[in-house]
């Protein structure tokens, strides 16, 4: 076959997706209006709805007890409190009033100030802070301790927060580094990392495995092959279809991050776009080998849900790759959505060009190129797989 | 020797361990009707799906026109046309819209599509119907629509596989006299069927499949003489009671091989091994059981008493379906 046939059938195939999809109202729906909309909304409203920027520990109850009733102590509380990550700093309350509502969610931690705390800067001293955090709520206590890390650092190099365990707090935390985490992000960017991927994937890979279950339970995959169009047009028309769905997300999540959420990508439309791509086209090639083993809509519907949890726990999106362990990290560092993610959190939150990621953009073009191949063996040669 | 638009050498496949069609040989000539009939399960749609290209053989393989069917399987498509159950058009197009999709993948000039197109709507009475979703059809339109899309490339060779499964009579009639005059244009078509009349009455020839083998090839009137040996009798006994047909039954099993015994009241249809005893074995027996008998012929076998009697009667075929049954 020329390749003006094979580019030809391949439009034809692309365009023919396009038929049958936009003439399915409920799949219109889902796939450019429901998933970007809910996913983007859902998690933006998570983060604490619009505003330029955006803390986990701005609204929580803390209490602050001074017990050294100095001007370095006012200080300090004037500079958390005119802060926007400490909006809700409580005065009155004594040491052990505060620590009695640790636990019943009024206050969700305590800062005291010991005695001698403006003596021992004076001094040149190493300055304590003593920080009770209520651990029934995880992450918080890391949260409020590396968010008053970076300001008693700015405060003074001099003043130490010191983390105490209390009897409400029986884990340790020793040695778990968190450091600037949350705080520093504007906005929603840190939002938009998570939702440009887990949209594309969860809408992509229903529009190929399901769709090519579908076209295989009512027959019409069948039809393709008693056609002379060949696997290849098929998947190139395919992935034509996707990809240009695919664009269409891209800007409906950017659209809504940007304008509704305030996220401020430190990159530019293209890169966001060519990672989103990749993503996809990735998710693809995944969707194509589940298409070719004989699957039907029901059990794509399943693994789809079984590939996003599988991504909370291993995509080092929700949890650093590096604090997984064992056989969790390797299948982290095996995933190509890793690399993904990474991608977009070097590119979105940390303005690195999107070309510098050298490693990052390899494993993805390579994952892509190793899905499309599997799934066209198995397209092409078990043909069987692909007939109701 | 006939030119052969389809030629089989050792046809094999096998599903695991159960064989669905078993070292098929057989030759259909060009502009031949060739019917292949079976009960479900015997392995006539396994046989068209390799035809088709859809499915590989497990040994053995076929020329499609000339093309081998797993070293030019691109070639064979394009001479081929199929309408099959596990085919479709897309419900969400309309049928205009699914022949335009396969006027380019058959790569067919555009303008030349679209005169195709206007000619089959025309013949098939679908001017109307053109920008109808093929899911709104109802069941005998979207077969038609099906027969559209399988003729838009003028193939040389059709397969029919079960096409008539679905319609109403008049609708299979149409059709069948349809496919007659295909193949006097030169077309040859596979018509598949586990519905006894259709080839009879329209096939030049008839191969009857069975637990995978192709058992005979031959016309309806040479596969009808083959079973010559076959002896029929009709019974008019209104009222015959379990009993009496147990009795008959056992009294019949003394003098041969009992293919069929088949009672709708008060029509008796006896077949087996060929006798001169059967008519008066079967009166005597019926007598002796106190029925009573309003009129007794013997008659010649039809091709479902053929096919009976070449496949080894009705308890073999009850056995395999319900081995079929178990497979599928």
């Amino acid at each position: 076959m020329s390749i003006a046939g094979f580019l030809n059938d391949s439009i034809a195939v692309a365009g023919n997706e396009f038929r049958v999809f936009r003439r399915n109202r409920s799949a219109v729906l889902i796939s450019l209006v429901v998933l970007p909309l809910f996913f983007t909304a859902s998690l933006g409203a998570g983060r604490g709805g619009a505003g330029y920027t955006y803390s986990p520990t701005a609204n929580i109850p803390i209490a602050w007890v001074d017990n050294d009733n100095s001007l370095a102590s006012f200080r300090l509380w004037q500079s958390l409190a005119t802060s926007p990550d400490f909006h809700n700093l409580i005065q009155g309350y004594t040491e052990k009033g505060a620590l009695a509502q640790l636990g019943t969610k009024r206050i969700y931690a305590v800062i005291v100030v010991p005695k001698g705390f403006e003596n021992d800067l004076e001094n040149g001293n190493q300055a304590r802070l003593i920080l009770y955090t209520d651990d029934s709520e995880p992450g918080l206590s890391d949260q409020v301790q590396s968010t008053l890390t970076t300001y008693t650092q700015n405060f003074d190099v001099n003043v130490q927060v010191q983390p105490y365990l209390t009897q409400l707090q029986r884990q340790t935390i020793a040695g778990v580094a968190i450091v600037k985490k949350g705080a520093i992000f504007a906005g929603f960017n840190l939002g938009l990392t998570t939702v440009l991927a887990i949209v594309q994937i969860f809408a992509v890979f229903y529009e190929i495995a399901g769709g090519i279950s579908r076209e295989r339970e009512e027959g019409t995959y069948a039809r393709l092959l008693v056609s002379p169009i060949s696997t290849g047009s098929i998947m190139l028309g395919k992935t034509l279809f996707d990809i240009i769905l695919s664009v269409i997300r891209t800007f409906t999540i950017l659209g809504i991050s940007v304008y509704a959420y305030r996220a401020r990508p430190n990159t530019d439309i293209l890169t966001l776009l060519m990672l989103s791509l990749i993503i996809a086209l990735v998710t693809m090639g995944i969707g194509f080998v589940v298409g070719a083993l004989k699957m039907g809509q029901r059990a794509i519907v399943i693994i789809e849900f079984f590939m996003i949890l599988f991504l909370f726990a291993f995509s080092g999106e929700f949890i650093d790759s590096n604090l997984l362990v064992g056989v969790s990290q390797t299948i982290s560092y095996l995933l190509p959505f890793t690399y993904a993610f990474d991608a977009l959190k070097r590119t979105i939150l940390l303005g690195r060009p999107v070309f510098s990621l050298t490693f990052d953009l390899e494993y993805m073009i390579g994952s892509i190129v190793l899905t499309y191949a599997m799934a066209f063996v198995l397209l092409h040669f078990s043909r069987e797989r692909l007939i109701a | 020797m006939p030119e052969y638009a389809i030629l089989t050498e050792a046809l094999t496949k096998n599903f695991g361990h159960f064989t669905a069609v078993d070292d098929l040989n057989v030759g259909v000539a060009k502009g031949e009707l060739f019917g292949l009939l079976g009960p479900n399960g015997a392995g006539k749609t396994t046989t068209v799906r390799m035809l088709c290209t859809l499915i590989e053989p497990t040994r053995g393989t076929a020329q499609i026109v000339g093309y081998d069917i797993r070293e030019q399987a691109a070639e064979v498509r394009r001479q081929i046309g199929v309408v099959s159950e596990g085919v479709s058009l897309y419900k969400d197009l309309t049928i205009e819209e699914n022949l335009k999709l396969l006027g380019t993948l058959y790569e067919i000039p555009r303008p030349k599509a679209d005169a195709r197109i206007r000619e089959l709507m025309d013949m098939f009475a679908f001017r109307e119907k053109a920008t109808r979703l093929v899911g709104a059809l109802s069941s005998g339109w979207a077969k038609k629509a099906m027969i559209c899309a399988a003729l838009l490339h003028n193939p040389q060779v059709l397969f029919l596989d079960e096409v008539t499964s679905g319609l109403d009579p008049q609708s299979a009639i149409g059709l069948q006299d349809f496919t007659k005059k295909l193949c006097e244009q030169g077309v040859t078509v596979i018509w598949t069927t586990h519905y006894m009349g259709e080839p009879e009455k329209i096939c030049d020839r008839i191969g009857i499949m069975f637990a995978g083998k192709l058992v005979q090839v031959g016309t309806p009137n040479e596969l009808k003489h083959i079973v010559s040996e076959v002896s029929v009798v009709e019974v008019v006994t209104p009222g015959l009671s379990r009993g009496q047909l147990e009795k008959l039954k056992a009294r019949l099993a003394e003098i041969g091989q009992v293919y069929h015994v088949k009672y709708v009241d008060p029509k008796l249809e006896v077949s087996c091994e060929r006798t001169d005893r059967l008519a008066e074995q079967v009166a005597s027996t019926l007598i002796e059981t106190g029925a009573r008998i309003r009129a007794i012929n013997t008659k010649d076998p039809t091709l479902e008493e053929a096919f009976i009697a070449l496949t080894g009667g009705e308890e073999e075929i009850d056995r395999f379906l319900e081995s079929a049954g178990q497979k599928a």
